[in-house]
């Protein structure tokens, strides 16, 4: 089975004068058509994860960081951030990696059609039907010529879900996409989203708390543990497999 | 290529969405720059005019003999070839250049000074032609105003001498060419070609003129020799050094130090003034239209990073702000252009008439519109690269958890 994520030893912190939070991550792996569920309180990291596994934000220190799309090349990210690779790690994100925002994170000045067409865009993806169809799948397509703020918002959060889909990445990645949801339409968004990374071979990799009992099957859920060290100054968390 | 093109499109589509605000940042760009575009218009025109009829002033830059001195042609072709001497022109003995002047519509002969002229005389710079052989003329005002004439008139001049203890009169049809303005001189003065002031100076001596048939003792054949000049220098700059070099060749000389360095002083205390104001108001303007356009950037830091979350890579997504501050430098410099013309059309038709200044108050030349447009686009591309580097240069996770 392909191992889609390698991370070993990786750390971020926060830390000011010394105080503050440090992420650790001693070794985990997630391999394909696996979907992962990040569980835990607020404050304990799972953004901080979330971003460093989608390549926006850069461990302090790494010993093993490697991605393999199913459908691409390995690559070496501990290695890439090392020298500091900005456009490599942009084109892989750009190509294997979808990402959905909690608040959406939709450019309010594009019609929610050119919201999901940007990433197709900068792929130099053909116009093909799948914006229709991914958009009638997640319920949107009569809202495809509205501007975001005209949506509801769990609207925006559909449509934040065909933007991070419609270049088909292999890597799906949400932090918290329906906390600001109510329940009723969380479990409704979810239920579409599980459907169509089952059916288009995604790996999804979730922050979440309450929806993410209905799919606890489906997604294995990595282990969150925090301690207070450092006399009381760090608040460390650590993310096992 | 694609990424490049997305950002021109993406980065103007977000400044139309955001018309208000950007209407406000054109708005404030123009504001600050339209009082600087005027102010340098009225700098321009009243300042500049007025200054320059100082300076230019012929009578600012006239050098004039004192008593009389001895000098032949070659003396004064000498000086008329130096690039410091605008005119200069002989005169012939005081006494010897008067005529009298009676015309059909005047009832009064008027004794009138003859004075020299010809093409290039800053005296009378509006006229268009110069008096040409013995019989015509430009009056002075004054003159023109007694004799009753008008351009095209023809007059009777006439000369008067004392021959072999006789009294002798000879008289010259004379056509009135041009006639001075106001502002030349208030004397009654005829200006005519050296030549017609010679041949009065030769009959008044005692000797013939053959070109006029006038009789007398032959011509000398002896050089001729003028005793005074009129000479202007090129501008009131020159003067201090014609004056030295005329005094170095022994000629008692009178010129307008003084009021020369008045004009001199207020010319160079305004361009100092000027300078400041000008020094000061970019500095302002570049600081205000800088400070707005980089918290603009700031502002965006949401959306810039969804577009590098998007997979923008850092140098492009700079450009996104550069884009935008680019539309606002062109159209608030736009609107600035619009709003000065408006002032300058106001100040022009409604100010100029009751100061009673025959030219514009307020006008700039299209080198300062283009030097106005690329200050601002300059600073504010600048400006949107300082916070558009500080916007890319941060990790893109940073400014999306962004309230």
């Amino acid at each position: 089975m392909t191992i889609v994520y390698r991370l070993k030893n990786v750390v971020k912190e926060r830390l000011i004068d010394g105080v503050g939070f440090r992420l650790m991550v001693p070794d985990i792996q997630i391999s394909a058509k696996e979907n992962i569920a990040l569980i835990g309180h607020s404050g304990c990291g799972k953004s901080t994860l979330l971003d460093i596994l989608a390549l926006i934000s850069k461990p302090d220190s790494l010993d093993q960081m490697s991605l393999h799309p199913v459908d691409g090349d390995s690559h070496d990210v501990a290695k890439l951030w090392e020298q500091d690779k900005q456009s490599m790690l942009s084109q892989i994100r750009k190509q294997h990696i979808g990402y959905v925002l909690q608040s959406g994170g939709l450019l309010p000045y594009l019609t929610v059609r050119e919201n999901i067409e940007l990433p197709r865009k900068l792929l130099n993806l053909p116009d093909d039907d799948s914006i229709k169809s991914i958009s009638r799948v997640l319920g949107i397509d009569r809202q495809l010529d509205k501007l975001p703020g005209l949506l509801s918002a769990g609207e925006r959060q559909r449509a934040s879900f065909a933007r991070a889909l419609s270049h088909r990445p292999s890597i799906l990645i949400a932090d918290e996409p329906t906390a600001a949801l109510d329940p009723i339409t969380a479990q409704k968004i979810m239920a579409v989203v599980m459907e169509v990374i089952r059916g288009l071979n995604i790996t999804l990799i979730t922050a979440s708390h309450d929806w993410a009992g209905v799919y606890k099957m489906e997604l294995r859920t990595l282990k969150q543990e925090s301690e207070v060290i450092e006399d009381g100054n760090v608040y460390q968390s650590r993310f096992c497999d | 290529m694609a990424q490049i093109s997305s950002i021109v499109r993406l980065s103007f589509r977000d400044y139309s969405h955001e018309w208000r605000m950007s209407g406000c940042f054109i708005l404030a760009l123009a504001s600050v720059l339209a009082p600087m575009m005027i102010l340098f218009g009225l700098k321009f025109g009243i300042v500049s005019t007025m200054l320059d009829q100082l300076i230019e002033n012929p009578t600012n830059r006239e050098i004039k003999p004192v008593g009389s001195g001895r000098y032949n042609d070659a003396w004064i072709d000498r000086f008329r070839e130096r690039a410091d001497v605008e005119f200069i022109i002989p005169k012939t003995r005081a006494l010897a250049a008067t005529i009298q002047l009676k015309s059909d519509t005047a009832n009064r002969i008027l004794s009138t000074e003859l004075l020299a002229t010809a093409k290039g005389d800053p005296l009378l710079s509006r006229s268009s032609s110069f008096p040409e052989g013995y019989d015509q003329v430009i009056l002075s005002q004054s003159a023109a105003k007694k004799l009753n004439v008008d351009l095209g008139d023809e007059i009777d001049g006439s000369l008067a001498r004392q021959f072999q203890g006789k009294r002798e009169r000879v008289h010259l049809p004379i056509k009135v060419i041009d006639i001075a303005d106001v502002g030349v001189t208030s004397r009654n003065v005829a200006f005519v070609n050296l030549d017609l002031l010679i041949a009065s100076e030769l009959f008044k001596d005692g000797r013939a003129v053959k070109d006029l048939s006038w009789g007398g003792d032959s011509e000398a054949s002896t050089e001729r020799i003028y005793p005074s000049f009129r000479l202007y220098a090129r501008s009131i700059y020159d003067v201090e050094k014609l004056v030295n070099d005329l005094e170095k060749e022994g000629a008692k000389i009178k010129a307008n130090v003084a009021e020369i360095a008045t004009v001199q002083s207020i010319d160079q205390n305004l361009t100092v003034i000027f300078w400041i104001i000008a020094c000061v108001g970019a500095i302002g303007f570049s600081f205000s239209l800088g400070a707005s356009l980089w918290a603009n950037v700031d502002r965006k830091r949401k959306e810039l990073s969804v577009l590098r979350l998007v997979g923008f890579k850092s140098g492009r997504i700079v450009m996104f702000p550069v884009l935008q501050s680019f539309y606002t430098a062109i159209l608030g410099w736009l609107l600035a252009v619009l709003v000065y013309l408006g002032f300058e059309h106001l100040i022009n038709f409604f100010l100029a008439p009751r100061l009673n200044l025959d030219r514009a108050l307020c006008f700039l030349l299209t080198e300062h519109f283009l030097w106005a447009l690329g200050l601002t686009v300059v600073v504010a591309i600048f400006a949107a690269i300082l916070g558009g580097a500080r916007a890319a240069g941060i990790e893109p996770s940073e400014g999306l958890r962004e309230i």
